[in-house]
C-alpha cells in the first residue's frame, strides 16, 4: 500500500439548469437591439382587434383576421395577439417622435404542425424619426443579422407585403448547405399606421421589422422539429446551458 | 398558382433561360419553386394581378421587352337580352354576360389550349368550361359558363343571408349559412358567387349554347367562403385577392375569338352592366418624395421610366393607376415598385443612428429571480397556455383546435406538474423546473398576472453530496431563506394520488406572483452566467434508459485520479452519462470508497440487458486494471 496522502475528493458536480433556449434566444436579440439603442416596451397577450388588427391597417377582410387563422375569446370581444406589433401601437400612441421600441414575446396563430405551434415567440422593433428610410432599414438589417450569424454570411432583401409596412421586404440568409432561409420581416411603417397613432406622417417616417425567435433558435441550434421547444424535456432543455 | 415557363417564354422576346427568369422573379418579389417546365408561384395576398399568364408578364415588362398580343374578337356585338337583377351592386358593381352558341362542340382543341391541359397536368371538362379555365389562367378573369338553356327568367345576384341548399357543378352538397353572395334563379340558389356554379345550371359535354358571366366582386364578400364550405377553386382565389374591373370586354372577346378558333359561331350577344364609375386611381408624380422614401437620388426621367414600364401613365404631374393594381394607393406603395425594379438588393445602404435610450432595460427582479434559480439547478421550461379546463374564471376560446384546449390555463402548476410526470417517465430522479409566464383570467373583466411557479421533485442533486438527499419543503424553504429571509412562501406539497405514477418521492411547488417579491432579490450575486455561444443540438433519444452502479474500493490511493480519469471520461455509444453518487474517505482504514452511476440508453434501439453488460463487462475489466482498486463482492 502506498503512503497515506490527504488525497483530495472528486469534483462536487452541482447542476446548474438553463434558460428557455427561446426565451434565451429572445433576451440576446433584445440585447443586441438595446445596444442599438432600443427600448423595451411590453404589452397584453390578449388585444383587441382594433390595436392586433384596425390600428396596424389590417383590413376586415383580411384572411389573418378569418377564425381559422386567429384564436378569439369570450365570444369574439378580444383575441391573443397574433403579432407583437400592437405593442407598438400602444408605444407610439404614448410617446412622441423621435421612438424607438422593441418588444418581445407570445403570440399566438391557430397552426398545430411540425413547423408551426399555436404559440411561438415573436421580437418586433420600430423607430419613427424624421427622413428615417428604406436604405437606413437595410443598414440596421445587416447589422441585426451580422450580429446574430456572422459578417460573413450573404443575404438578401426580397419584395414581399405587410398592410403595415409599405415598402416591404423578407430577408433570407444563405446557409451552408447552400440553400436560402427566411430570417426576417421588414419595411417602413405604412404612414396609414404612423396617422392612426397620431404621427404626422408628412414629418415623420419610420422603419420596423420583426423576428421569429423559434425560426433563428432552430437555425442557431441545429433543432429541426420546433415542437422539441415545448415538450419540457431535461434532456433537450440541459443542451442549452 | 402553377405558370408553365414555355407559356411565359413565347411572349418574351429576350428568351431568358429559366435561371434568369427565376432571378428576374425574385427580384419582383415573386416567391416560387422551379420544377422542370414549371414554375410553381407563390404571390404575396396584395398581387391578385399577377395570377395569370399576362399579369406575370406585365410584371416581368420591367426587365424584358414583352409582347401581350393575344387576338380577340373585334367587330360589334349584339346586344344581349336578359332577365337579370342586381340587387347587391355594392358587392357586384361591374358583370357582363355573354351568349353564344356554336354549331358544333369541337373533338380536337388548337395547341395552345392542349397546351394548357398537358404542361399543367389540368383535367378536361367540357368544351365551354375548358375555355374558361384556360382564359382565367391567361387573363386571370375567372368566367362562369352557363348552359343558357338552363337560365330561365328571374336570374338574380343578391347577397342572402338564409340557410340554402346548394349542389355545386362537381355534386357537393352545401348548406349555405350566414351571408352569402349568391346567383339565383326562381328563388333557388344557382351560383355561388365567386366560388363555384351550381350543378342546376351546369354546361355538359353536349352544351351548344353557353352563357358566360364575367364579374367584378368586392374581395371581401368572397373571402373566407372556400374554407367555410370546403370548395377551393382558382375563382375563389382571384377574387378572394382582386380581379381587374377594367378587364371585362377584353376577356370576353378573348373568349369569343377562341371558341370561334374551333368551331363555328351562329349566335352572339352580349350585355355589360356597370353600377359605378370607378375612375381610375391617381396619384401626383413626386420624385422627390420617393427619393426621401428610399433613401436614393433618381432623376425625374429615370423615376418616370421604371413605372412606365409597369403600365402607369404620367400625364400633367400625375401619374394613373392601372385598373388591375388595386393594391397601389399612396407614394409608399409607388416607392416599393420603384425599389422592386432597381432591386431591393442593389439599394445601397445608408447610415443609421439611433439615438440611445435613456432608459434602464432589463436587470430586475424577474432576471434575478431567473439566475437564482439556475444556480439551484432548476431549468426554465415555456408551456402551451390551453388547457382543457382550469377554474371557473378561465377564459374560453372561441374557435379553439381542438376539446382539450378551449380554454386559458389559469395557474402554472398544473403544466408544471404535467412536465414533472413526463421527465420521471424518463427515468429522470432529479427534477427541478420553473416558468415564469402571464396568466389571464375573467371575473367579467379580464385579469392579467405575472406569476412565477416552481416545481421539483426526487434527488437534490446527481453528486455524491446529493444523491441520497430527497427534495422536501425544508429544501425549498430554507434555498429561498437563505436569499430572501424576510419573506414568506407558500410552498406546496402536492399529492400523488390522482397522478399516473408509481414514484412516491415528494412533489413541491410554489406557485406566486412576481409583484410579491420585493427588491431584496436584486441584492442576490449569481453564479450561473447566460451561455456565450448557441450550443449545437444532438437528437435525443426518446427509447427508455437504464443504469447501473458500480462501488469501487480503492487502496491505492495514488491511482484515484487515474480511476475518476478512466470512468468520468469514458466514452461509448450507449453510455449517456456518468456521475459519482458516492464517496467516503476513511482516514482510518486508508480506504477510499467511490460509487459511479452509469446511466446507458441508445438512440437506436431499447437496449437488452445483454448488451448493457458488454459495456459494463468493458467497464469492470478497465478499471479493475488499475492497481489498488476493486469492487467489494466481485
Amino acid at each position: 500500500m502506498s503512503e497515506y496522502k490527504d488525497i483530495s475528493p472528486p469534483e462536487l458536480v452541482k447542476d446548474r439548469g438553463s434558460l428557455h433556449p427561446i426565451n434565451h434566444m429572445k433576451d440576446s436579440i433584445m440585447n443586441l437591439l438595446i445596444s442599438f439603442g432600443f427600448e423595451i416596451i411590453n404589452g397584453p397577450e390578449i388585444e383587441t382587434e382594433e390595436f392586433n388588427f384596425d390600428m396596424l391597417n389590417i383590413k376586415k377582410s383580411h384572411p389573418a383576421r378569418q377564425m381559422h387563422d386567429t384564436f378569439y375569446i369570450e365570444n369574439k370581444s378580444n383575441l391573443l395577439r397574433t403579432h407583437t406589433s400592437p405593442i407598438q401601437v400602444r408605444g407610439m400612441l404614448d410617446k412622441k417622435p423621435p421612438l424607438a421600441f422593441i418588444s418581445g414575446g407570445k403570440v399566438y396563430r391557430k397552426d398545430d404542425d411540425a413547423t408551426h405551434l399555436p404559440m411561438f415567440h415573436q421580437v418586433e422593433g420600430i423607430y419613427v424619426d424624421e427622413n428615417v428610410n428604406f436604405a437606413q432599414l437595410k443598414e440596421l438589417i445587416y447589422k441585426i443579422i451580422y450580429s446574430l450569424f456572422g459578417n460573413k454570411v450573404e443575404l438578401r432583401f426580397r419584395p414581399s407585403y405587410f398592410p403595415f409596412t409599405e415598402p416591404s421586404a423578407e430577408v433570407d440568409i444563405l446557409s451552408e448547405e447552400g440553400k436560402w432561409l427566411e430570417i426576417l420581416g421588414c419595411g417602413l411603417v405604412n404612414p396609414v399606421v404612423l396617422e392612426n397613432c397620431n404621427i404626422d406622417s408628412n414629418k415623420y417616417s419610420g422603419l420596423a421589422f420583426g423576428l421569429g425567435i423559434e425560426r433563428i433558435a432552430m437555425l442557431k441550434h441545429g433543432v429541426t422539429d420546433i415542437r422539441e421547444f415545448y415538450k419540457s424535456n431535461l434532456d433537450f432543455l440541459s443542451q442549452f446551458k | 398558382m402553377k405558370i408553365a415557363y414555355s407559356h411565359l417564354i413565347q411572349h418574351i422576346e429576350e428568351n431568358p433561360s429559366v435561371s434568369e427568369l427565376s432571378k428576374s422573379l425574385f427580384q419582383l418579389g415573386h416567391e416560387h419553386e422551379i420544377d422542370g417546365n414549371i414554375l410553381d408561384m407563390e404571390f404575396t395576398p396584395n398581387r391578385g394581378d399577377c395570377l395569370s399568364i399576362n399579369g406575370l408578364l406585365r410584371d416581368l415588362a420591367a426587365f424584358y421587352t414583352v409582347e401581350l398580343n393575344h387576338e380577340k374578337y373585334t367587330k360589334e356585338i349584339d346586344s344581349l337580352s336578359l332577365d337579370f337583377v342586381n340587387l347587391s351592386d355594392g358587392i357586384c358593381p361591374k358583370i357582363s354576360f355573354l351568349k353564344l352558341e356554336v354549331d358544333q362542340i369541337p373533338e380536337v382543341y388548337h395547341d395552345f389550349l392542349d397546351n394548357y391541359f398537358l404542361d399543367l397536368g389540368v383535367n378536361k371538362n367540357n368544351f365551354f368550361t375548358d375555355v374558361s379555365n384556360y382564359l382565367s389562367y391567361e387573363t386571370g378573369q375567372p368566367t362562369h359558363c352557363y348552359d343558357a338553356k338552363k337560365i330561365g327568367s328571374k336570374f338574380v345576384f343578391h347577397e342572402i343571408e338564409s340557410d340554402e341548399e346548394f349542389e355545386t357543378l362537381h355534386g357537393k352538397k352545401v348548406t349555405l349559412t350566414g351571408k352569402n353572395a349568391v346567383f339565383s334563379m326562381n328563388n333557388k340558389v344557382v351560383n355561388l358567387a365567386g366560388v363555384v356554379g351550381g350543378k342546376s345550371t351546369s354546361c355538359s359535354a353536349g352544351t351548344k349554347t353557353v352563357m358566360i358571366e364575367c364579374a367584378f366582386f368586392q374581395p371581401e364578400a368572397i373571402i373566407g367562403k372556400s374554407v367555410k364550405y370546403d370548395i377551393q377553386s382558382d375563382a375563389s382565389h382571384k377574387f378572394e385577392r382582386g380581379v381587374d374591373p377594367g378587364c371585362h370586354d377584353n376577356v370576353l372577346r378573348r373568349f369569343i375569338n377562341i371558341v370561334n378558333k374551333h368551331t363555328n359561331i351562329v349566335d352572339m350577344s352580349i350585355i355589360s352592366y356597370n353600377y359605378k364609375d370607378n375612375p381610375a386611381h391617381q396619384i401626383p408624380s413626386n420624385v422627390k418624395k420617393i427619393n426621401q422614401i428610399i433613401g436614393i437620388n433618381l432623376s425625374e426621367a429615370e423615376y418616370m421610366g421604371y413605372i412606365t414600364k409597369l403600365g402607369f401613365v404620367i400625364k400633367g404631374g400625375l401619374i394613373t393607376v392601372p385598373s388591375f393594381r388595386s393594391d397601389i394607393k399612396t407614394q409608399n406603395d409607388l416607392a416599393e415598385e420603384v425599389a422592386r425594379l432597381i432591386g431591393y438588393d442593389n439599394i445601397s445602404r445608408l447610415d443609421i443612428n439611433i439615438p440611445k435610450s435613456d432608459k434602464k432595460n432589463y436587470k430586475n427582479i424577474e432576471t434575478k429571480l431567473k439566475y437564482f434559480l439556475l444556480d439551484q439547478g432548476f431549468y426554465e421550461v415555456i408551456n402551451s397556455p390551453f388547457v382543457n379546463f382550469s377554474s371557473e374564471e378561465a377564459i374560453k376560446v372561441d374557435n379553439p383546435l381542438d376539446s382539450n384546449r378551449k380554454f386559458l390555463r389559469t395557474n402554472l402548476t398544473n403544466s408544471l406538474l404535467d412536465n414533472l410526470i413526463f421527465n420521471e417517465k424518463r427515468q429522470k430522479d432529479s427534477i427541478k423546473l420553473f416558468e415564469i409566464a402571464d396568466i389571464y383570467s375573467s371575473d367579467g373583466a379580464i385579469q392579467k398576472e405575472r406569476k412565477l411557479c416552481l416545481i421539483a421533485s426526487g434527488r437534490i442533486g446527481l453528486n455524491y453530496e446529493d444523491f441520497s438527499k430527497k427534495i422536501n419543503l425544508k429544501y425549498l424553504s430554507n434555498l429561498f431563506y437563505q436569499i430572501l429571509p424576510n419573506e414568506d412562501f407558500d410552498f406546496k406539497l402536492l399529492s400523488r394520488d390522482s397522478l399516473d405514477t408509481k414514484i412516491k418521492n415528494e412533489i413541491i411547488s410554489l406557485e406566486i406572483n412576481i409583484d410579491q417579491f420585493s427588491n431584496d432579490i436584486l441584492a442576490y450575486q449569481e453564479i450561473s452566467s447566460p451561455p456565450k455561444s448557441f450550443n449545437k443540438y444532438s437528437p435525443i433519444s426518446d427509447l427508455p434508459s437504464s443504469f447501473k452502479d458500480i462501488s469501487y474500493s480503492v487502496k491505492d490511493l495514488s491511482n484515484m485520479k487515474d480511476l475518476q480519469d478512466l470512468l468520468l471520461g469514458y466514452k461509448g455509444d450507449i453510455v449517456k452519462n456518468i456521475y459519482v453518487f458516492d464517496y467516503f474517505n476513511n482516514k482510518r482504514t486508508q480506504e477510499i470508497k467511490i460509487g459511479f452511476r452509469f446511466i446507458f440508453q441508445s438512440k437506436k434501439i431499447t437496449l437488452t440487458a445483454a448488451e448493457i453488460d458488454v459495456v459494463y463487462n468493458e467497464i469492470v475489466h478497465l478499471s479493475l486494471g488499475i492497481k489498488g482498486v476493486t469492487i467489494p463482492g466481485m
